[in-house]
């Protein structure tokens, strides 16, 4: 068979490999300088710091499975409800306008601007939408002990798309723009600020946990 | 002497942190947990995080010079704000805590950024060993604000879905802010390609 091929197909895990590597979960390394430390289960709340260059190597997990999986339900009701609720409401001399998150992006469209509609409803929306999913995807059955289809996939995706949610920037924009505002108009806040600051204290004590936790926890149940 | 994974012939996953053991030789391992590709660094990181910067500072002076918002007012006419402009306006009206915010998030930030990874690219590529673990927090700290540049996006943003009043008072985006969102993303592509064991050139000394 073609090199390539192979590569591919054992890739997806169609074929079968070599053994080329062994696995050692008994150490770890650290990710951002390369020591290896011989792994050792660690208190609730307590931190694993690198010797050599002071990087989180672990966190003793304060929530199990199940604590996380109720995290992400409750981030995936605020968040609907911060996207169909008003951000704020403004008043400007009688005349009323109020104002949701996918308004926003659409006028920034429809103003010719769309590569800056695209990202703002990325990193507003759709990422912090997919992490939410991707977490109750992969810890609703680890919750019940099994493993789901796809657990891999999802568990990388979920990686990357964490990095480009960013619900905490969006809240603080909001911030910024109701003050910019206030000398033209008078603005109330409204159900969707609210909503964004839940959003964002739920999303920031799921993203503390990390992932290797989930990993781990994974790695005991059969594939 | 502090032992090092590739010095025990081990390679640490990047995605989902297992380490193995390459027993056999294999031209393209992968992790027997999640199928990630293994190397000892990232491939071509350097090469990866310096074509980011370069495109970053590129985009950095449109971003600068270029409105970010264009707005419309029946009593003060047609007005285009740059990012400074926003800045010293939000300091006029006497909100000066949050222009200093803003100052951070959309001057600051990615100046500091370009600047350090220039400087934690150009020590890799030398295998400086000049302070390192100052280096290595320096990285940290790029990676935890990195994203926080984004926040004039989402000021103009919501500005345009905020102020529509038609005649009276509204607000347009500008092509500054397409360029701002370019050198936040690039930025943020740039630190990402970036591999910090970079900053810890085999073999390891005890210092």
């Amino acid at each position: 068979m073609q090199a390539v091929t192979r590569r591919v197909l054992a890739g997806l895990g169609l074929v079968d490999r070599q053994p080329a590597v062994n696995a050692h979960p008994e150490l770890v390394a650290c990710e951002e300088c390369d020591a290896v430390y011989v792994r050792r289960l660690l208190e609730a709340g307590e931190v694993a710091r690198c010797a050599r260059c002071s990087a989180v190597l672990g966190r003793g997990h304060l929530l199990a499975v199940d604590g996380q999986l109720a995290l992400s339900s409750g981030s995936l009701v605020v968040f609907v409800l911060g996207n169909v609720s008003d951000i704020v409401t403004l008043d400007l001399r009688g005349v009323h306008s109020q104002v949701t998150l996918w308004e926003s992006i659409w006028y920034t469209w429809l103003s010719g601007q769309e590569v800056v509609a695209l990202l703002a409803g990325a990193t507003a929306f759709g990422f912090p939408l997919a992490v939410i999913l991707l977490r109750l995807y992969v810890l609703t059955p680890l919750a019940a002990g099994k493993r789901v289809r796809g657990f891999v996939p999802a568990m990388r995706a979920l990686r990357w798309v964490t990095r480009w949610s960013m619900v905490e920037v969006f809240l603080f924009g909001t911030l910024v723009a109701i003050v910019k505002i206030a000398g033209l108009a008078s603005v109330v806040p409204g159900v969707g600020i609210f909503s964004f600051g839940v959003l964002t204290l739920l999303l920031a004590a799921n993203q503390a946990a990390g992932l290797h936790g989930i990993w781990q926890q994974a790695s005991k149940l059969p594939p | 002497m502090v032992p090092t994974a590739v010095s025990r012939g081990l390679l640490g996953c990047e995605c989902c942190g297992l380490v193995s053991e390459v027993v056999a030789a294999a031209d393209y391992p992968r992790c027997p947990r999640c199928g990630f590709a293994l190397h000892t660094r990232k491939p071509q990181s350097l090469q990866r995080t310096t074509a980011y910067l370069l495109a970053a500072v590129v985009l950095y002076l449109p971003a600068n010079t270029l409105p970010i918002m264009a707005t419309a007012s029946a009593i003060a006419g047609r007005e285009s704000h740059t990012i400074l402009g926003g800045i010293i306006e939000l300091w006029h009206t006497g909100s000066w805590d949050l222009a200093l915010i803003v100052f951070i998030a959309s001057i600051a930030v990615p100046i500091l950024k370009i600047a350090a990874l220039t400087l934690l690219a150009f020590t890799a590529r030398r295998k400086s060993r000049w302070r390192q673990a100052e280096r290595a927090t320096l990285y940290r700290v790029l990676e935890t604000v990195g994203h926080w540049s984004m926040l004039d996006v989402f000021v103009v943003v919501l500005l345009v879905g905020m102020v529509r009043f038609g005649a009276f008072a509204s607000v347009e985006p500008g092509a500054g802010l397409l360029a701002f969102g370019g050198v936040v993303v690039l930025t943020m592509l740039a630190s990402s390609s970036f591999d910090p064991r970079l900053i810890w050139p085999e073999p390891a000394t005890d210092d």
